[in-house]
């Protein structure tokens, strides 16, 4: 038996592992330094209200941020996020005027799945960069959106309807307890079944994987139907909420989602990443944004904050792997 | 411009190149190097041998300034260097070419040759200037490439061929090759000796870094060995022998033998008649018995990958006949075709197709099979580490590092995976494309000793190497081939070096210059 070569190096001194455990952990350390400081500073952050109103505020956009996670993971871009989300929450309240909520959430679903399947076909077989795929099917998607309502709102009168958004079982917001599902679900997936590992080895090496009999085509596609199942899901919280639809909803929560799973430190690039990061970023841009509001900052400084926060999150980031990888 | 273009840029005279004296450098948690001692004479072609990790690479980036010594210092023609920016170092008069070519893909030859110092005129570039220098130095250096080509379309060697133009053009010194040999065939290998040859009489000073231990004796003048971070020892390349610079470079391993194998008994597994790939190979057929190692021959671009490729099932136009266990089958057309045939590949570029990175060597080695690990969609991590170990250990491949990331690895370490991931579907045949590519002796012989192993479980393995004495020594029998033609299938006794060169060089008859391809 062969034993190793010659030169083994010594077992790194922990100060020297210090830059990959920063790498690795770093954003956990940010996300508890900014609880601490809008805690100082308005304790009522941390309240069992707050924290409620937080999660069900923040579903639609984490839920979505989960389906992210699995296409980055595989190098992948979904641009048309905002338009499917108008879409599906347009669906749900569509359907929702004549139909018990839980048809019209399965509609919205369904719709989600489906312009999640198109991005993927046409990502993975037909092989259009996913900018480029989802900027355009994003148009399309919000043409449908605007075609269905003729730019008006779609209202729902059930009461029914807004349990699903806006309905408790003891303080805790179904939509929070759906998020919270979600993330967990999803990350085990991710992490422990053979779909998960075959994401991570897809978007490490796409050719590699091909090559070792992966069906790599299927592994791609599959994230972006993944994702679109969490559009529609997420569509149909926020018509819930609000017990209407329009299109156009929320242009800017593209940005938001992706910014949940970057700045948790899943890379851009594929291969690297983990859905508990994807959880440790929502609660780095929640907690932000709770911070703006308990802590009475001016809204005019809060675009720049945030931008600052994130840019150096990501610099870290960066600044770290290369680090790491230069050794 | 003089006809042989090299000068020096450095004012004062010396007989000595390069001195290093008690040079040491560590990174966390290893010691790189240790009080290194070194002298390159001017003039002289002095090569550097070692196994992987013995500190070459860390000592020639000491050299070519990239990186800082912890203590010691260095002096090129008697003048300290300065390690302050590259540009600096540029003027220190030692140009490196390593193994991962400084190529620029998508600008034209031209631009690649004078890169970062590209001769202008007020900042406008002077192009009829640089393509007069280009022919100048093309001619000089006896290549044909056109100047204004894109980079990638030439051939490794000629890309290399830039980049040596660049040191040329430079007027360096020294220059250090790591590795230049590797990428090339016997053809390219025998201009770039002349090269070398010629840099050598206009009083350039050359360090040679080649696992090739017959190359390096034949080419240099004098080879120091290097070891575990310590300069081992240095002497006239006379004074050498290839077993007495194995054992300088290693202490002691174990060197695997070919053996003779008797034919009589040898059971049928793969028969292959008149595969074809439009452009790149035609008519190529031969037998694979159980246990056999087929060993095909022949000059890059001859079509060797591509057979294997074909055979995997990667070229959807290959077209030809396929027996497996005596029942015909239409030829694979796709990956997952060929492996369920039992066909199993180790990809010619293993860092990017026939392993992730990113991720642990656990994860890779179980990349091939991922779903076995499991029952149902769930991975054990315990039945995957235990799956792992066992096949690590199969391969030579130390347990214990099974997490760290496939990027950090060694050429031998991440070759073994690659081979290794294949295992745990138990293959019928094993397709090796150039598996001992810049890798150092100790692992090769332990990769040997794998596909040995292999072999003698009855897997069929089919071996393509551009390592000659390699092919001849392992492989039971050697289809050589020519210009995607087969020229003649020899057996084990019958196989020699220059008995196979013979026979590509009769097909083949290109003339000494010729670089276009």
């Amino acid at each position: 038996m062969n034993t190793a070569r010659p030169v083994t190096p010594p077992i790194a001194a922990w100060r020297d592992q210090l830059p990959t455990l920063i790498r690795v952990y770093g954003i956990v350390v940010t996300l508890v330094l900014l609880v601490a400081v809008v805690g100082v500073g308005n304790p009522a952050f941390l309240s069992g209200q707050n924290i409620f109103n937080m999660l069900s505020q923040w579903a639609p956009a984490g839920i979505m941020a989960v389906g992210m996670t699995f296409v980055i993971l595989t190098g992948g871009f979904d641009l048309s996020v905002a338009s499917g989300y108008s879409l599906c929450a347009i669906v749900a309240a569509y359907v929702g005027q004549s139909y018990p909520p839980w048809i019209a959430f399965s509609a919205a679903i369904i719709v989600g799945l489906l312009f999640g399947l198109v991005n993927g076909l046409l990502v993975a077989v037909v092989r259009i960069n996913p900018f480029i795929t989802t900027v355009g099917s994003g148009f399309v998607i919000n043409g449908v959106a605007l075609v269905m309502t003729k730019n008006a709102a779609f209202l729902v009168d059930n009461p029914d309807f807004g349990t699903l958004g806006a309905g408790r079982w003891h303080g805790v917001p179904y939509s929070g307890m759906l998020l919270i599902l979600f993330l967990l679900v999803f990350g085990f997936i991710l992490a422990r079944t053979i779909y998960g590992e075959a994401v991570y080895s897809v978007g490490g090496n796409y050719e590699a994987s091909r090559l070792s009999g992966i069906r790599v085509r299927a592994v791609v596609a599959s994230t972006y139907v993944v994702l679109g199942g969490c559009i529609g899901l997420a569509g149909s919280i926020i018509a819930s909420q609000l017990s209407s639809a329009q299109a156009n909803l929320d242009p800017g929560i593209i940005f938001d989602v992706l910014t949940i799973v970057v700045v948790g430190g899943t890379s851009l690039s594929g291969g690297v990443g983990a859905m508990w990061r994807t959880a440790v970023g929502l609660g780095i841009i929640a907690t932000i944004s709770n911070g703006f509001v308990l802590l009475d900052i001016s809204p005019y400084y809060q675009s720049i904050i945030k931008g600052t926060i994130i840019v150096a999150a990501l610099a870290l980031d960066g600044g770290l792997t290369r680090l790491v990888r230069a050794k | 411009m003089v006809q042989s273009p090299i000068g020096s840029k450095r004012v004062s005279e010396s007989t000595l190149a390069i001195r290093v004296r008690n040079v040491s450098k560590s990174f966390p948690g290893v010691q790189a190097l240790r009080k290194v001692s070194f002298v390159l004479e001017t003039g002289e072609v002095h090569g550097l041998v070692g196994a992987n990790g013995a500190g070459k690479s860390t000592f020639i980036r000491m050299l070519s300034g990239a990186s800082t010594p912890d203590t010691g210092d260095i002096e090129v023609q008697g003048l300290p260097i300065s390690f302050e920016d590259p540009r600096a170092q540029r003027d220190n008069g030692i140009a490196a070419i390593y193994q991962e070519l400084t190529i620029i893909p998508e600008m034209s030859a031209l631009s690649n040759v004078f890169l970062g110092e590209v001769p202008n005129r007020w900042f406008i570039v002077d192009r009829r200037g640089m393509e007069k220098r280009f022919r100048e130095l093309a001619q000089w250096m006896g290549v044909n490439i056109s100047p204004h080509v894109k980079a990638n379309t030439l051939s490794v060697a000629n890309q290399q061929m830039l980049e040596i133009m660049r040191a040329v053009h430079a007027e360096h010194d020294v220059i250090i090759m790591d590795e230049p040999t590797a990428p090339l065939g016997p053809f390219e290998r025998s201009r770039l000796y002349d090269l070398i040859r010629r840099l050598k009489e206009n009083n350039a000073s050359i360090i040679f870094i080649s696992h090739d231990l017959d190359e390096v004796l034949r080419l240099c003048d004098r080879v120091s060995v290097m070891r575990d971070g310590q300069l081992i020892e240095t002497r006239r390349s006379a004074a050498w022998t290839k077993d007495t610079l194995v054992k300088s470079m290693l202490g002691d391993v174990q060197i695997v033998r070919g053996r003779k194998r008797e034919r009589e008994n040898v059971k049928p597994l793969l028969r292959v008649h008149n595969l074809s790939l439009p452009g790149k190979v035609t008519g190529i057929s031969f037998e694979l018995g159980e246990g056999d190692v087929l060993g095909i021959a022949g000059l890059v671009g001859a079509g060797r990958t591509e057979v294997l490729r074909s055979i995997a099932g990667l070229e959807p136009l290959a077209d030809g006949r396929m027996t497996i266990d005596g029942q015909e089958l239409p030829w694979p057309s796709s990956v997952r075709d060929a492996i369920r045939h039992g066909i199993a590949l180790a990809p010619e570029d293993r860092k990017r197709e026939g392993l992730v990175l990113s991720r642990s060597a656990l994860c890779n080695l179980l990349l091939a099979d991922i779903g076995s690990v499991s029952k149902g969609p769930v991975i054990s991590a315990g039945a995957r580490r235990a799956a792992a170990a066992l096949l690590a250990r199969k391969i030579g491949f130390n347990p214990d590092r099974l997490d760290s990331d496939a990027l950090h690895l060694s050429g031998g370490n991440q070759q073994k995976l690659v081979i290794g991931k294949w295992l745990y579907r138990r293959p019928r045949i094993l397709l090796l494309d150039e598996p001992t590519r810049g890798i150092d002796l100790g692992a090769k012989q332990e990769i040997f000793q794998t596909i040995r192993g292999l072999s003698d479980q009855g897997l069929g393995v089919i071996l393509v190497s551009s390592d000659l004495e390699e092919v001849v020594e392992h492989a039971d029998r050697v289809l050589v081939m020519a210009r995607g033609k087969p020229i003649a299938t020899l057996d084990s006794h019958e196989a020699s070096v220059e008995r196979i060169l013979n026979l590509i060089f009769a097909v083949e008859n290109r003339p000494l210059t010729a670089g276009v391809n």
